[in-house]
Formats: structure tokens, C-alpha cells, sequence
């Protein structure tokens, strides 16, 4: 068995088993938890639960007007990375060959340039984002270990994807199967640290929403 | 069997003149990319070259090869390298049979001491001392260390003899290996493909024969000159890989348009052959542009790969059962952990 | 069923190659005039399509030598119009082409007598003039 085939053998059996496990262990002790039950009476013009859960999360993608002018620059980098992972992900063709081979949906792809442009971008904003945490008082003073693990993850599938698309380095089959490892890496990863905000960020803005929005501050 | 007169001074007696060896020359150099001024070079080489004596061995094999080298490209220019050598012993090609083969083996041995080489097809089985496949009352392995033991170089021809190939695969019930695993004391030259392109092994034994020198090799034993390249870095169909346009389905719109076919499980992107320029039966095609992927028949392991239908970026594992008992597992671990806070947050209350 | 009528065909429009390779054998022929360097392009190892191959050899065209080589089936040797340019055509035994070359140079190797072939000529030659015995000089000429 030669590197290739542990990599999208073994390794990717393991790193989607524990990915499952992790999210669906995680999400299971917040949401089986018991619920707060607001007894008060919620203020005229209330949404429904649901409807403020929803409008909270929508809300928080674009900064407040009072902390606009400081938070902008980063918030779009951090659009920039988001967005690029999504798009590098879900659209380039051979990955929807894999999400085919796993849930058997398909949809179009992008051509392959217009995949690498927006994967270099992705790794300028993550490493802008880096510079960042470090750079900035502050965010270094608050950032851990998990902070810098969770961007390394990050990071590795997205740098070895580009190598490996174009032939830089080392044979390819070697870089795919690098790149393959360090997929199953971010995987394997996620459920356990700050990547979890993946799932975890819809849950608690939209709980912040729901109980708020009965109360008197109007957010 | 050997002559004592150079190729030049044989093919004279016949009435050709050595542009035959000019033009072999400048065919073989062109295939294997060799710069044009090596052309000369390579003819003078051959022309005064002795008949190379080549002792071929089948092993653990289908005979595909010996079908591929025979099933000339250009009849007349291919056929010339039966010229070039004296095959002093081939079992499916040979005119003798039982004691007399053999004879005829062992006497070439002896003549050419030092200086024949020895070509093997198929791959050598070693388990419970290699009594899987014999050949005249002796094991494969036996008639390997004693032909090899002195021969110049050794062409393992196909992947079987190159990297194990099919008997080589799980559960490889006879302890099948490469050559390359037996004999480690002489030059071995790779020529892998199942069965190998018919130039890539004649090429390469006409250039061991002008020069008297192994061709360079890659980190595999096998000639760069034809391994030195992806079906997948010469695809013509690769402008369709780099859009994003791939088939899904045999006969589907993009399978009709000739689009990659990388989701039906084409290993084109790691397999390292010259399947894409030379193609087969004298260019006339290669299994992409017939519409199959590439099953990357050239690499090690290739039949333990998974499915040849799974593309390169699939998974080859079956995940669907794994992922159902992951999830169910995290529920149950998700309401251990649920039950064990409530069980903290009831007991706190109670205490505060 | 022939070659030409299997219905897989590799079609393709022009690349421009032809004018890249215009452009090395101008240079080539600029060595070849000021230095006596000969020089050669292997067209079978460049990525031309046929459209490519055509007007390649429609722009060089043909000069006033040609020769045709039956050696391990046909060849086709002529001087394309710039004199010193070459077009070396090799075709196998089933008239497939097995390689193509243009050669930069006074005389391609191929056409001139090999030395060793011309020594024996001159041997048999003698031989045949000033021998009586004519079956003993006739040799086997079978055409590889």
C-alpha cells in the first residue's frame, strides 16, 4: 500500500468516521441540554423564536455601523477565506466527483483557473489573518494553541491543493496523497476545537437572537 | 545462435546497405526523444554491433507481452530488432521444445558469457520454496538466479515482471515478487504496462544494444524516455479537465463530446506511460480516446487500488455503513454527555 | 479494414507550430550558412496536429531534388525550396510514417553512400568484372 492509497483509503474511512462522531457527539450534549425557559412577557413586535433565531444570524454578517470602521478590513478578509474555501471546495470538479462518490449529488463545476485564482486569494486572506492574530496585541494576547492549530488545518489542505494542481514540488501522486492526508487532518480536527464554530456559529447566534428578541434592548 | 560478424557485415551479405541502420536509427531516437545528432551515433553503434544474444524468460505470466513486441507498429521496421538480436530462447517464438530448449538456454549462456541479456516476463512466485510455477522440473526462482547469474543487464518486461503485476495481487496466494526483488546484483531495467507499449521495449533494447549503456531511468527502473511523462500531462482531452467539463456516465452528453473522464475513474493524473503520444496499433488510439480510463496499468499495485471507477479524488473504502455507526455512537455520546451536565446542574441546585 | 476507415479520428485546427518551427529553421540555416553547422528538428516529438504538419510543409514547399529510399519500407528525402533545408519522411513497412525529421544541412547522412558499403561495392564490383564464375557472385538481395 503505497502512500496514495492510505491516504484515500484508510486515512479518509478514520478522518470521515471521526468527523461524524465528533460533530454529531457535540451537537447532541449542547442541544440535549436543558432548555431555559423564559416565562416573561416578550415586548410588542416580537418575531417568532425561529424568525429571530434566523434574522440574528443573518444580522451579525455585516458589522454593526458603531464598530464598522474598525472591524471592516477584517471582516471582509475574513469573507475573502470563507467564501474561497466554499467556492474552492464545492466547485472545483474533482471534489465533486468525491462529494459525488459520497452522497451521490452532482452539480456544475468551474473551470480550473478561475479555481486557482480564487484559491490563491484564499491563502493571501488566511495568511493575512494570521499576520493579524499576531500582529495585533490584543488578538495575541487572547490567542491559544487551538487558534493557531485550527489555522494551520485550515490552511495545509489549501496550500497542498494548490501545489498539487500545479506539479510544484514533488511527483504528483506524492502531493495528492499530502493533500488527501491533510484533508483527513482538518477532519479529524474540527469537531474538537475552534473549527467547531462551523456548526456552532448558527447555533449560538441564533439562540442570542430567540432570547433577546423578546426582551426591551432593542439590538 | 551468436555470430562473430558485426549487423553491418550481416545485413551487407542479405544486399541491404547500413541506411537501414540509419533510418532505424533516426525512428528509435525520435522515440525515445534522443536529440537528432544522436542519430549517427546510435546507427554506427548498431552497425557494428554483434548480434545481441537476449535469453527471454515467462514466468508467472499471460504472454501479452510477447503479443505487444510482436504485434509490430511499422512491420519491417519493428520486425528489424528480430534482426538485431539472436532471441536464443522464448518459449512461445522458439522452434524447439522439453530438453532441447533448454539445451539451446544453456549453451547461449555459456557462449555469451558476460555479454547476453537476459528479458523476463511475468513475476516470480517464492512461496513454500517457488514450487508454483515451474519450467523444465525447476522453479521459476532457480531458473532466474542461475540465467541472470551471468548476463549483462535484465529487462523486466511488463508489470508483472516490473512490479509483481496480477499474481503480485491481494492475496497473492503464491508469494508472487518483481524480478527487480531477486536481482539486485545486476542492472535491471523496468519496463512496466500491462502489456507494456511494444515500442518502449524495443526502443529500449536497441538502445542498450547501440550503446552498450542502461538508458536513464527514473526512481522506478523505468526508462524516462518513455515513463517520464502522465497520460495526464498529454491527454488531449485535458483542455476538457482544466474547464471542469468531465463525463459522468458512459454514454452520457459529456462521454458522446469526448470529456474527461476523470469521475469515471481515470488514473491518467499518476500513472507514467507514453500511452498519450505513441498510443496503440501504429497511433491509432489509447483507451481514453476510445472512452475508458486509464486503470494506470503501468504503476505498482495498480489491481489494489479500489474500484478502476472511483475517481482519484473518491475515497476507496466503503464509508457508508462507517458513517452511519459514527453518527449513531455520537448521539449516544452526545446524551451521556446531556445526562452527565443535567445530572451536575440538578445536583447544584439542590446543594445551592 | 484499413487504418483510414475506423471512425476514430483526432481532429484538430492549427496551433501556430508552424511558424515556431519556421522561426528555429531560419536560425538553424543562418548556423549552417556562416559556421558549416548542420542541425535537425524531429517533428514526430513536437505537439503538431495535422493542420500544423500541412502548413508546414505547404509553406517550405519543394526545391529541385528528391529521392525516394526503399530501405525497411519507403522513404521520401527532398529539398524543400530554401536550399539546405531538408524534409526526411520515414515511412515503415505498412506505410504508416515512423518518423519525420527536417534536416538543416548540405546533404542528409542518409543519402550518402556509406563508406563501408561502397568498399564492399567496390570488391564486388572487381569480383563480377574479372570473375567466370557468375552464379558465385550473385548474391541474395532480399529487401528487409
Amino acid at each position: 500500500m503505497d502512500l496514495l492509497d492510505f491516504a484515500r483509503g484508510p486515512a479518509l474511512q478514520v478522518a470521515l468516521g471521526i468527523f461524524v462522531l465528533g460533530v454529531t457527539w457535540r451537537l447532541m450534549s449542547l442541544l440535549l441540554l436543558p432548555r431555559l425557559r423564559d416565562k416573561s412577557v416578550p415586548k410588542k413586535g416580537t418575531l417568532a423564536a425561529p424568525l429571530a433565531a434566523v434574522w440574528e444570524v443573518i444580522r451579525r454578517t455585516w458589522p454593526d455601523k458603531v464598530f464598522a470602521r474598525q472591524t471592516m478590513v477584517w471582516h471582509v478578509n475574513g469573507f475573502v477565506f470563507h467564501f474561497g474555501l466554499a467556492i474552492v471546495i464545492l466547485f472545483f470538479a474533482p471534489h465533486i466527483a468525491f462529494f459525488r462518490d459520497l452522497l451521490g449529488i452532482s452539480w456544475p463545476a468551474l473551470p480550473n483557473n478561475a479555481i486557482y485564482a480564487v484559491g490563491a486569494l484564499t491563502v493571501a486572506a488566511l495568511v493575512i489573518s494570521l499576520i493579524r492574530r499576531f500582529a495585533n496585541p490584543v488578538q495575541r494576547l487572547l490567542s491559544g494553541a487551538d487558534d493557531y492549530f485550527s489555522w494551520l488545518v485550515t490552511f495545509l489542505p489549501v496550500i497542498t491543493g494548490l501545489l498539487a494542481n500545479s506539479h510544484l514540488v514533488a511527483r504528483y501522486e506524492t502531493l495528492l496523497a499530502i493533500h488527501i492526508l491533510c484533508v483527513a487532518a482538518f477532519l479529524i480536527w474540527l469537531p474538537f476545537g475552534k473549527l467547531m464554530h462551523t456548526f456552532y456559529v448558527f447555533i449560538a447566534r441564533g439562540q442570542t437572537g430567540a432570547h433577546l428578541a423578546r426582551r426591551g434592548a432593542q439590538l | 545462435m551468436s555470430d562473430s560478424n558485426t549487423l553491418g557485415e550481416l545485413f551487407a551479405r542479405r544486399g541491404v546497405s547500413r541506411r537501414v541502420f540509419m533510418k532505424y536509427a533516426a525512428y528509435t531516437a525520435s522515440l525515445m526523444a534522443l536529440p537528432p545528432a544522436m542519430t549517427t551515433a546510435m546507427a554506427q553503434g548498431l552497425a557494428n554491433a554483434r548480434r545481441q544474444s537476449v535469453i527471454w524468460l515467462s514466468f508467472q505470466e499471460c504472454t501479452g507481452c510477447t503479443e505487444s513486441i510482436t504485434r509490430s507498429f511499422s512491420p519491417t521496421l519493428e520486425e528489424l530488432i528480430f534482426d538485431f538480436i539472436s532471441l536464443d530462447y522464448h518459449h512461445t517464438l522458439q522452434a524447439a521444445s522439453g530438453h532441447a530448449a533448454e539445451e539451446a538456454r544453456l549453451a547461449a549462456m555459456a557462449e555469451n558469457k558476460g555479454k547476453y541479456i537476459v528479458v523476463v516476463d511475468g513475476s516470480v512466485p517464492i512461496k513454500d520454496g517457488g514450487i508454483y510455477s515451474t519450467i523444465a522440473g525447476i522453479s521459476n526462482l532457480q531458473m532466474l538466479q542461475e540465467t541472470v547469474a551471468d548476463a549483462f543487464a535484465v529487462i523486466s518486461v511488463g508489470t508483472c515482471a516490473a512490479f509483481g503485476g496480477i499474481p503480485y495481487a491481494n492475496p497473492n496466494p503464491t508469494g508472487a515478487v518483481p524480478i527487480s526483488q531477486i536481482v539486485t546484483d545486476k542492472p535491471v531495467i523496468n519496463i512496466s504496462g500491462c502489456p507494456p507499449i511494444a515500442e518502449a521495449m524495443t526502443g529500449t533494447i536497441s538502445y542498450v544494444l547501440s550503446f552498450g549503456a542502461i538508458p536513464e531511468l527514473d526512481h522506478l527502473g523505468r526508462p524516462l524516455a518513455f515513463f517520464g511523462e502522465t497520460i495526464h500531462d498529454r491527454c488531449y482531452r485535458r483542455p476538457f479537465y482544466e474547464r471542469g467539463m468531465l463525463a459522468k456516465g458512459f454514454d452520457d452528453e459529456g462521454a458522446r463530446k469526448g470529456w474527461c473522464l476523470f469521475e469515471l475513474g481515470c488514473k491518467g493524473p499518476i500513472t507514467y506511460n507514453a500511452c498519450a503520444t505513441q498510443k496503440w496499433n501504429g497511433g491509432t488510439s489509447f483507451p481514453i480516446q476510445s472512452g475508458h480510463g486509464c486503470l494506470g496499468c503501468s504503476e505498482p499495485g495498480f489491481w489494489d487500488k479500489g474500484s478502476f471507477y472511483k475517481p482519484l479524488s473518491a475515497g476507496i473504502g466503503d464509508v457508508g455503513q462507517y458513517i452511519a455507526g459514527a453518527a449513531a455512537a455520537g448521539v449516544a455520546l452526545g446524551a451521556a454527555s446531556a445526562a452527565i451536565a443535567r445530572r451536575r446542574k440538578n445536583k447544584a441546585m439542590r446543594e445551592g | 479494414m484499413k487504418l483510414e476507415s475506423i471512425p476514430v479520428h483526432v481532429t484538430g485546427s492549427a496551433t501556430g507550430m508552424a511558424g515556431a518551427i519556421l522561426t528555429e529553421i531560419a536560425e538553424l540555416l543562418e548556423q549552417l550558412a556562416d559556421n558549416n553547422m548542420s542541425g535537425a528538428i524531429d517533428l514526430r516529438g513536437l505537439p503538431m496536429t495535422e493542420e500544423d504538419r500541412i502548413r508546414l510543409e505547404d509553406r517550405l514547399g519543394r526545391g529541385e531534388v528528391s529521392a525516394r529510399l526503399d530501405v525497411a519500407g519507403m522513404s521520401e528525402v527532398w529539398e524543400t525550396s530554401y536550399p539546405g533545408v531538408w524534409w526526411i519522411r520515414h515511412r515503415g513497412g505498412d506505410g504508416q510514417i515512423a518518423a519525420e525529421e527536417i534536416a538543416v544541412t548540405q546533404i542528409p547522412d542518409i543519402l550518402v553512400s556509406p563508406e563501408e558499403d561502397v568498399r564492399a561495392a567496390a570488391v564486388r564490383i572487381n569480383a563480377e568484372l574479372y570473375s567466370t564464375e557468375t552464379s558465385a557472385s550473385e548474391e541474395e538481395a532480399s529487401h528487409v
